[in-house]
């Protein structure tokens, strides 16, 4: 497993990025952190629907989005609002998404971010038709997609890899094995010593690497998009790391794992080696992380306020987004609804 | 989008590829520890299933048949040395390619034949055809044109065995393009993980449909190279050998029965045929053809047994039986009556009605 930086804060390795980028992307991090545990806030205040966090998760995302330019595609899931807030998805619309606006999940143009994906495994295909599309008008533009450890069961990843695998489509696959798919554990989801090694039997390289570790993230994903970009191919990565928190915040971990194990995680948390590593070099003080920790504060409250500020969504508009031209039977409820509500209105 | 598209030339053109050479055939498999006898039954099993298909194909030209038909010439020696290795209450489970596995298990000829002509006197009174054989009497579990979906019901078949602590083991057959479908990665994975007693057979004939194996699949052996995605290990064997098939079979179906688990095997044959009835399969290179012709399974079977001491009399009579029988079965077949009316409406539920409606 690569690992660049040991949970001590020790560098093991030459770290991928100068000391300036580090610090950006250690801001960043305690901004997902932000962002993740208002997000908890606000669904205990039912100002969300149900929501998945990733606390833990903070550098297989981070790290990773950082190896992109701006306008390659990600698809994501559920659980993967750091990297898409990282990849340009404004968080307003993370937030109005989670509050169960359909407005959440429309990203300006510019942005190359598809709105997260619900249905496991799903939307892994569709990272590879878009990285193909990018390839057949000779652009070079690739694509990542971020899935768990349970998705790697799903049909949709054996097809999604093949596909990718024979037509050397420029998409990476980037799992965060998380340890758990809701309650089943790792053991329990496949037979095969690693998810990396799924890669030989779609004849791509796959690496393993400490999913906390932000540098050895960074690199391997850094490797991984290199080589879609010279249209070399897909490269399946896997990142182990761990969700502290629960599934989602309508899950009770404590039924299914013990807290020794989450315990044991806690000391080995994304942050805090960045935090003792730049420490080490002069470029972290208390204050200094009060100060970023106020600022990431500040971003996300700003996101809220604009998520709840946006006019509530019309009943109506439950049948838009989907279709260019709706079919006749969404066309007919439509009327239907328009009928009921003149008449109680009138 | 404006952007015309440009997809990469050469990528799909067939004419451009190298042939796909058989390995040479094993002499040194004649030295396998098989009875003799079991030897000499599974050349007229092959003679069996060769002949009773090329009867299938002649009645099909003949218009006798409806619908279409998928033959295994040149793979006899898969199903043939699977079968053999079986328990007479184990369960196999095919695919539309699926005559060759239902005569294996031991269907009687006359109702696999009368079930192609659409007979009541056939497996499934004349209402299945031939894509979806069935003879549950002989463990033979379907027939499934759905690619990969059989796989997923063949797990649960084993489970249950798993479950009722039978010691029954599932044996399910499948084209190399299945590998690609993600029904076939969902059931390994299920499968290996439960540790369920069901070998996975891939009949590796390097072709799905028109469209050459290689092409579509970004690893040499479709089968075998997916195999430590599940923690298995990888079997590729010579499909064109029956006494190799059998061994392996054995193997496998042993692991099974003691609760080690799933085999994937991976078994590299050639159909001599088009995929289906309408395909003539001009797509193959003429020299690769030959080649495979040149290996077919009962041909080298037979040097076999001569070179293993059979007299060529005994293989000649065994032939001109099967030939003998597989004119009764034919004869029978068009002699018996088509399913009246009163058949529409059975055998849809397991209670033998059609009264879901209710
Ligand atoms: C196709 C499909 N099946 C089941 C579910 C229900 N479900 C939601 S999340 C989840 C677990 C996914 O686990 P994993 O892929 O490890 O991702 P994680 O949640 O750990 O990030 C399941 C089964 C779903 N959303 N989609
Ligand atoms: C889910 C599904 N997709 C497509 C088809 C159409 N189809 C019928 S046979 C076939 C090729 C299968 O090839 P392979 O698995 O190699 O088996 P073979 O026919 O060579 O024995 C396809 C694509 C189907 N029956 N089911
Ligand atoms: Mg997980």
């Amino acid at each position: 497993m690569r690992q660049l930086l040991t949970p001590s804060g020790d560098l093991v390795g030459e770290a991928p990025f100068g000391l300036d980028l580090c610090v950006r992307l250690y801001r960043a991090m305690v901004v997902a952190r932000s962002y993740d545990r208002k997000c908890v806030a606000l669904q205990k205040q039912g100002r969300l629907a149900t929501y998945a966090p990733f606390e833990g998760q903070e550098a297989a995302q981070i790290g990773s989005a950082a190896a992109l330019e701006p306008d390659d595609w990600m698809v994501a899931t559920y659980r993967d609002a750091a990297a898409m807030w990282a990849q340009g998805y404004p968080m307003e619309l993370l937030v109005a998404g989670r509050t169960g606006d359909e407005r959440g999940g429309s990203p300006p143009d510019h942005v190359n971010v598809l709105p997260p994906s619900i249905t496991v495994g799903g939307h892994m295909v569709h990272a590879v038709g878009l990285a193909w599309a990018e390839r057949l008008q000779g652009s070079s533009r690739i694509a990542i997609t971020y899935f768990g450890d349970g998705a790697t069961s799903e049909g949709d990843f054996h097809e999604a890899l093949n596909f990718a695998g024979v037509y050397g489509v420029g998409c990476v696959f980037f799992c965060q094995n998380n340890g758990w798919a809701i309650s089943m554990p790792r053991s329990a989801q496949t037979a095969s010593e690693t998810i990396a090694q799924k890669a030989i039997a779609y004849g791509m390289p796959g690496v393993q690497v400490d999913g906390n570790d932000l540098f050895a993230v960074y690199e391997v994903t850094r490797q991984a998009v290199e080589r879609a970009r010279a249209g070399e191919g897909p490269t399946l990565i896997e990142a182990v790391t761990y969700r502290l928190g629960p599934h989602t915040t309508s899950d009770d971990p404590g039924r299914y794992r013990d807290a020794g194990e989450v315990e044991e995680w806690r000391r080995r948390d994304p942050l805090e080696r960045v935090r003792i590593f730049l420490s080490e070099r002069g470029r972290w003080d208390p204050e200094w992380q009060a100060e970023v920790e106020e600022k990431a504060a500040r971003e996300v409250e700003r996101a809220v306020e604009l998520a709840e500020s946006l006019p509530p969504p019309a009943p109506g508009d439950v049948f838009g987004g989907m279709f260019e031209s709706p079919p006749r039977h969404l066309r007919e409820q439509q009327a239907t609804l328009e009928l009921y509500r003149a008449a109680g209105e009138g | 989008m404006s952007t015309e598209m440009r997809a990469d030339p050469g990528l799909y053109d067939y004419a451009l590829r190298p042939p796909r050479l058989p390995d040479p055939p094993k002499p040194e498999n004649d030295h396998l520890p098989i009875d003799i006898e079991v030897r000499v039954g599974m050349y007229e099993m092959q003679q069996l299933i060769r002949q009773t298909e090329k009867r299938a194909h002649d009645l099909f030209l003949q218009n006798l048949v409806k619908g279409t038909t998928h033959l295994s010439l040149g793979m006899e020696a898969i199903a043939t040395g699977f079968a053999r290795a079986m328990r007479p209450d184990d369960y196999t489970f095919a695919t539309y390619r699926g005559h060759a596995h239902t005569i294996a298990r031991g269907a009687d000829i006359k109702k696999v034949l009368a079930e192609l002509l659409g007979r009541e006197t056939g497996l499934l009174k004349g209402k299945g055809g031939s894509m979806h054989l069935t003879d549950v009497e002989h463990g033979m579990m379907g027939s499934y044109a759905i690619i990969g979906a059989h796989l997923c019901i063949a797990n649960g078949a084993a489970w249950s065995s798993q479950m009722r602590g039978t010691g029954q083991v599932t044996v399910c057959f499948f084209g190399d393009g299945t590998t690609n479908i993600g029904a076939f990665h969902e059931a390994v994975n299920f499968a290996a993980l439960w540790k369920l007693p069901v070998v996975f057979v891939c009949e590796n004939n390097l072709y799905m449909e028109y469209t050459p194996i290689d092409l579509v699949t970004p690893v040499e052996h479709p089968a075998a190279d997916r195999a430590s995605a599940y923690g298995l290990e990888a079997v590729l064997i010579d499909g064109n050998d029956a006494d190799e098939v059998y061994v392996t079979a054995e193997e496998a179906i042993s692991r099974a029965r003691r609760g080690e688990g799933p085999t994937l095997v991976e078994a590299v044959t050639y159909r001599q045929g088009g995929h289906s009835r309408a395909d003539p399969g001009k797509y193959r290179p003429s020299e690769e053809l030959q080649a495979w012709l040149d290996k077919d399974p009962i041909k080298l079977y037979h040097q076999r047994l001569l070179r293993l001491g059979v007299p060529e009399s005994r293989l000649t009579e065994i032939a001109q039986d099967v030939a003998r029988r597989v004119d009764e079965a034919t004869e029978f077949a068009k002699a018996s009556p088509r399913p009246g009316p009163e058949h529409l409406l059975t055998d849809v539920w397991a209670d033998g009605g059609s009264e879901w409606r209710n």
